[in-house]
C-alpha cells in the first residue's frame, strides 16, 4: 500500500507572547478597516446616484428632445436599465396634425436594442421601411399624446431617431445599464 | 444572450462574496436570526438580477457551473495566495493579551468586553482575569485562552 505524503510540522504561525499561535496580521488588518471605509463611501454614494436618477428611473434620467419646427416634443429616460419597463412619451403640437392624422417614423433602435413593447394609441397604419416602422395616428387638435412602452434588453449605448413626416430628425441617446 | 447569463452569474456571486465579507463578520458560532435575514435577503435579491426573464433549466445549470468554477477558482487562490485567503476569510484579530484590551480592534469590529466573557464563561472561566488571551478568529468566532493558574 503506498504512504501518504507528509511534511514535518513547522512552527510557521505567528505567536501571541510567545505562547499562542494566532497568525494575526494588524498590518493587513488595518489596510481593510480603511478599504471598509472607502467602500461604505462608495456605497452611500452609488445609493444618492440611484436616488437622484443616475442609473434611470429618477430626476436626472429624465430627459426632453423637441424637433425644430417644433412639430414633435419628446420626453423619454437617457438612462435605461436592462429589462424594466418605462415610458417614451412623443407629444404633438396643431401643426403636426395633418388632415386630421398624424405621421411618425420610429428608427430601428427602439423597436429592437430598446424594446418597444407596444404603442398606445393604436396607429392606423403601420408601414415598414427604411429601417423602421412609419405610424400613423387618426388626431383632431393638439394637445395629441403618443406613448410607447420601452423594454431594453441590450445593455450599452443607444442612439435613436425619429422623424415627423418631411420633418427633419430628431436624434438622441440612452444608456441601458445592465 | 448565452454570455450575459454567464456575466450576470459571476459578477453575482463577486458581489456577494464581497458583501458577506465587508457586512458579515460578527462574533458569534452559528448565525442568529439577524444575519439569516441578512444572507437570504441579499441572496434573494441576487438571484432575481441574475436570473431575469430566462428561468429556463439550461440558463440555471449554466449559472450553476459558473458560479461552481467561480468557487473553485477562488478557493485555488486562496489556497496558494496567503494574501488572497485573507482578503477572502480576513485574520484573526487579538482582543485581549497581557491584560490588556485591544481598543482599536475591539471598536473597529463592533466587540464588546460582554462579548469575550460570554464566551469566557463557556470554558468555565469566572472573570476577565482568568483570560489569558482573547482572539477573533477569521470564521467569527471569539477564542479564549484561560490564564493557567485560573483555569481550573
Amino acid at each position: 500500500m503506498p504512504k501518504p505524503f507528509t511534511s514535518p510540522v513547522e512552527d510557521s504561525v505567528p505567536k501571541v507572547d510567545e505562547k499562542i499561535a494566532v497568525g494575526e496580521n494588524l498590518e493587513f488588518q488595518r489596510k481593510w478597516w480603511r478599504f471598509e471605509r472607502v467602500i461604505w463611501s462608495v456605497f452611500l454614494v452609488i445609493l444618492v446616484c440611484d436616488v437622484l436618477g443616475l442609473f434611470g428611473r429618477g430626476w436626472l434620467s429624465k430627459a426632453k428632445l423637441v424637433s425644430d419646427d417644433g412639430e414633435l416634443t419628446l420626453n423619454y429616460e437617457r438612462m435605461e436599465r436592462s429589462d424594466t419597463p418605462s415610458i417614451m412619451t412623443l407629444h404633438f403640437s396643431e401643426q403636426a396634425i395633418h388632415d386630421g392624422r398624424v405621421k411618425i417614423f420610429v428608427g430601428r433602435t427602439i423597436l429592437g436594442p430598446l424594446g418597444a413593447q407596444r404603442i398606445s394609441p393604436q396607429p392606423v397604419v403601420s408601414a415598414i421601411g427604411e429601417g423602421g416602422i412609419t405610424y400613423t395616428f387618426a388626431a383632431t387638435e393638439a394637445p395629441a399624446v403618443v406613448q410607447i412602452a420601452l423594454k431594453p434588453s441590450f445593455p450599452g449605448p443607444h442612439k435613436f431617431t425619429m422623424r415627423m413626416e418631411d420633418g427633419r430628425p430628431v436624434e438622441g441617446s440612452v444608456f441601458v445599464f445592465p | 444572450m448565452a454570455i450575459f447569463v454567464i456575466f450576470r452569474a459571476v459578477f453575482g456571486y463577486l458581489f456577494l462574496v464581497l458583501m458577506v465579507r465587508i457586512v458579515g463578520r460578527r462574533p458569534g458560532k452559528q448565525l442568529t436570526p439577524f444575519e439569516f435575514v441578512l444572507i437570504f435577503y441579499l441572496g434573494g435579491l441576487t438571484l432575481t438580477g441574475m436570473v431575469g426573464d430566462e428561468a429556463s433549466l439550461t440558463n440555471a445549470v449554466t449559472q450553476i457551473l459558473t458560479v461552481a468554477l467561480c468557487h473553485y477558482v477562488l478557493a485555488s487562490l486562496r489556497y496558494r495566495f496567503d494574501v488572497v485567503a485573507q482578503v477572502l476569510d480576513g485574520t484573526p484579530l487579538i482582543l485581549l493579551e497581557h491584560n490588556e484590551w485591544r481598543t482599536d480592534t475591539m471598536s473597529r469590529m463592533r466587540i464588546t468586553d460582554d462579548d469575550v466573557m460570554d464566551m469566557a464563561r463557556e470554558h468555565k472561566i469566572k472573570d476577565l482575569k482568568g483570560i489569558d488571551a482573547a482572539v477573533l478568529e477569521a470564521f467569527g468566532e471569539i477564542t479564549v485562552v484561560a490564564r493557567k493558574d485560573d483555569s481550573k
